[in-house]
């Protein structure tokens, strides 16, 4: 199906089922809520087929561009149908899976993805292991005789939504502590294998939307290993990308709107129309760039450490966006405690997190130098 | 449409000519390789290619002129509106043409000149002797650019029908979009180049992630910049175009301070280039609307509508 076309049609559907897929809750809502309603947006999509365009028919999709989930994921944020950022999930985790799974694997374990029926999480940081992710050591040895496979002992942490999923995309040591990038495997572990414990911890805005998590000799089969042994790195290099790229269009998407909103709520005289016109043009700007990464991804080009540029221009405008927000609006940021305030004040305050989550402001600034600006190392 | 290998070739002919010309001479190099032609047949490709590569090498020509009076649909030097200002330069009352604008290099070269002017009803477009003008030089920071203020009521006027002004101002914006971009490009060129060679304690200073991160910076704001303007060809709007020359304004402004800066003492000298970009981008960026005016005029706009310009669809 062509873009145009899709977008009509879904367009009509979502005006359709409105009621249906409306979310119970006014505001933010809780994170439980926000969850349930992901959960049902998915699967109604999925049912009527819209959440399977663009994916590959081997794991349950029907084929097509990429720009037709990256529309889904536009529609739905349009219409407040679901939080973005939690959303987007198997925009980030998807791909990869996709490209290093072994076929049965990724074919049998996308379609509950999508349909909403599973939740992924993502093992990645620890807390030795922030912004320098090839010094990871949760370690992994394996294992042979009747079962082959891994025991995985360890700790995660800032695993967002690692209590709700159901499978983990886990970066594991497998190579001698001094094997940096080179002795990393990726593991796609089940999230209720016998030795796993987790800590959500709460975040400033009272969510508990990541958690510590613990591997005390967690078994994974073998057939669960995610491309070679050795190319856990590879993998991370393929994800992070996504992370930084095409997953933030549906960020695009709703900057736009609770800017819209923005300018419906506040009191006239309450925004400075050069504070106004420079954070719609710091809006704009990361639309159009992101428009272009979907693009690019679209037409099957590889996407590299220019997404960090993407992933800075997100952080740079939500953090200016939420900063006229506390300014315009701050009985809303403050004091408020109805719930369009109480959403209001969750964003501004998530708005802090984006210089920091999926690679900091520094670290993305790093990748450009090395890896745009051709710098060569930094010591 | 220029498009695959005629558009490569196109480029690389443009980027020769802007490496080995300025002046009289890219005028009459670009006539040669039939940029004026390019410009009627697809005004994307003629301009960005241009003005990008026209930036980045510093140097000058009338094409900015050129692209004004194509849209204008006459052809003649055109009037700038004044420094910082987008409205039309030109007041015409009861047969009477006052201006209050700014003249380019062309002015010099050419016997007629073309004034937007606010009457009553639509915007005129007027034509003047270029001896009729009163002006005075304006060099200042870039006397290279040959730019004259002009100011006065004008004798010898006459209209030659309506103005799309608004459709002027896009294109020129654009076009000063891309010019500034360029010269960004250029200015992080030199200063990356630096970064590499100077040698301090012991090491190049591209080492230090003080450095590094004001480079970084720099090309995240050329980006951002070079996105919008690529968006607003697409939109093909008014307001689209008035965002991507603000955003290059302030893109190259941040480029001019963290390159100026990563260059030190070297970039603070007459010997080094980097200061006839400087210059020039200093002086670009207050045509046809400074980026500060432009970013508070979309405010306003926004306010007074009650919303937001159209999204650029997926």
């Amino acid at each position: 199906m062509e873009l145009d076309a899709f977008r009509k049609s879904l367009d009509d559907w979502l005006d359709e089922q409105q009621s249906e897929l409306a979310p119970g809750f006014a505001g933010a809502g809780p994170l439980e809520a926000k969850m349930a309603q992901i959960a049902k947006v998915r699967r109604l999509a999925f049912d009527a087929g819209w959440a399977r365009w663009g994916w590959p028919q081997r794991v349950g999709g029907f084929g097509g561009s990429t720009l037709l989930r990256a529309y889904l994921s536009e529609a739905v944020t349009v219409r407040d149908l679901v939080e973005p950022g939690l959303y987007s999930m198997p925009e980030v985790l998807g791909p990869s899976v996709l490209t290093f799974a072994r076929p049965e694997l990724s074919a049998a374990m996308l379609p509950p993805l999508l349909r909403g029926d599973e939740v992924w999480c993502q093992g990645f940081s620890e807390p030795g292991t922030g912004s320098n992710l090839a010094s990871l050591t949760c370690r992994a040895e394996r294992v042979t005789g009747d079962r082959e496979g891994w025991r995985v002992t360890g700790q995660k942490v800032w695993t967002s939504l690692s209590q709700y999923a159901q499978r983990c995309v886990l970066l594991t040591r497998t190579g001698p502590a001094e094997s940096a990038h080179k002795g990393i495997t990726a593991l796609f572990a089940d999230m209720d294998s016998p030795g796993i414990t987790i800590r959500p911890l709460q975040t400033m805005d009272g969510e508990q939307e990541f958690a510590e998590v613990f591997f005390d000799d967690v078994f994974v089969p073998l057939d669960r290993t995610l491309g070679e042994p050795g190319q856990g790195w590879t993998l991370a290099m393929d994800l992070l990308p996504y992370e930084r790229s095409t997953a933030l269009w549906q960020r695009a998407a709703w900057l736009h709107q609770r800017l819209r909103d923005l300018v419906g709520a506040a009191e006239p005289g309450a925004l400075d129309p050069v504070a106004l016109g420079e954070v719609t043009q710091l809006v704009y700007a990361f639309r159009a760039r992101s428009r272009t990464t979907q693009r690019r991804m679209a037409a099957g080009e590889h996407l590299g450490p220019e997404t960090s540029i993407d992933k800075v221009l997100l952080a740079t405008a939500e953090q200016a966006l939420f900063d006229l927000v506390a300014e315009a609006l701050p009985a809303a940021v403050t004091t408020g405690d109805d719930p369009e305030s109480e959403r209001w004040r969750a964003e501004f305050i998530y708005s802090r997190a984006s210089t920091i989550y999926g690679g900091t402001a520094e670290i993305q600034r790093n990748i450009i130098a090395r890896r745009l600006l051709d710098l060569g190392g930094d010591r | 449409m220029i498009e695959g290998e005629d558009l490569r070739l196109f480029e690389q002919s443009l980027h020769r000519a802007t490496r080995t010309h300025t002046g009289a001479a890219l005028d009459a190099a670009l006539a040669e390789l039939g940029w004026p032609d390019a410009l009627a047949a697809d005004p994307h490709a003629a301009v960005s290619l241009v003005f990008g590569l026209q930036g980045a090498a510093n140097v000058t020509s009338t094409a900015l002129d050129r692209v004004l009076a194509h849209a204008l649909g006459h052809d003649a030097a055109v009037v700038l509106p004044a420094l910082g200002q987008c409205s039309a330069p030109g007041g015409w009352q009861a047969g009477r043409l006052s201006v209050h604008g700014i003249g380019t290099a062309s002015l010099g070269e050419r016997t007629t000149a073309l004034i937007v002017a606010h009457g009553t009803g639509p915007d005129v477009l007027v034509e003047a002797e270029t001896a009729s003008l009163t002006w005075r030089p304006a060099g200042g920071l870039d006397p290279s650019l040959g730019l004259v203020e002009i100011t006065g009521e004008v004798a010898g006027a006459w209209p030659v029908g309506p103005a799309d002004w608004s459709a002027a101002v896009t294109i020129g914006q654009l076009a000063l979009g891309h010019e500034l971009v360029g010269a960004s490009r250029g200015m992080l060129d030199l200063a990356r180049e630096h970064a590499l060679q100077r040698i301090q304690f012991g090491r190049p200073i591209a080492t230090f992630q003080a450095v590094r991160h004001r480079l970084a910076e720099t090309l995240i704001a050329v980006e951002a910049a070079a996105a919008t303007l690529d968006a607003a060809w697409l939109d093909g709007g008014p307001q689209m175009a008035a965002m991507a020359k603000a955003s290059a304004g302030r893109g190259a402004r941040v480029a001019a301070r963290h390159c100026q800066q990563v260059l030190a003492g070297i970039g603070f000298t007459a010997e080094h280039p980097f200061h006839h970009y400087l210059r020039r981008v200093l002086v670009l960026e207050q045509l046809l609307g400074a980026t500060r005016c432009l970013t508070r005029e979309l405010g306003q706009e926004i306010l007074e509508r009650g919303q937001l310009p159209a999204p650029l669809p997926l």
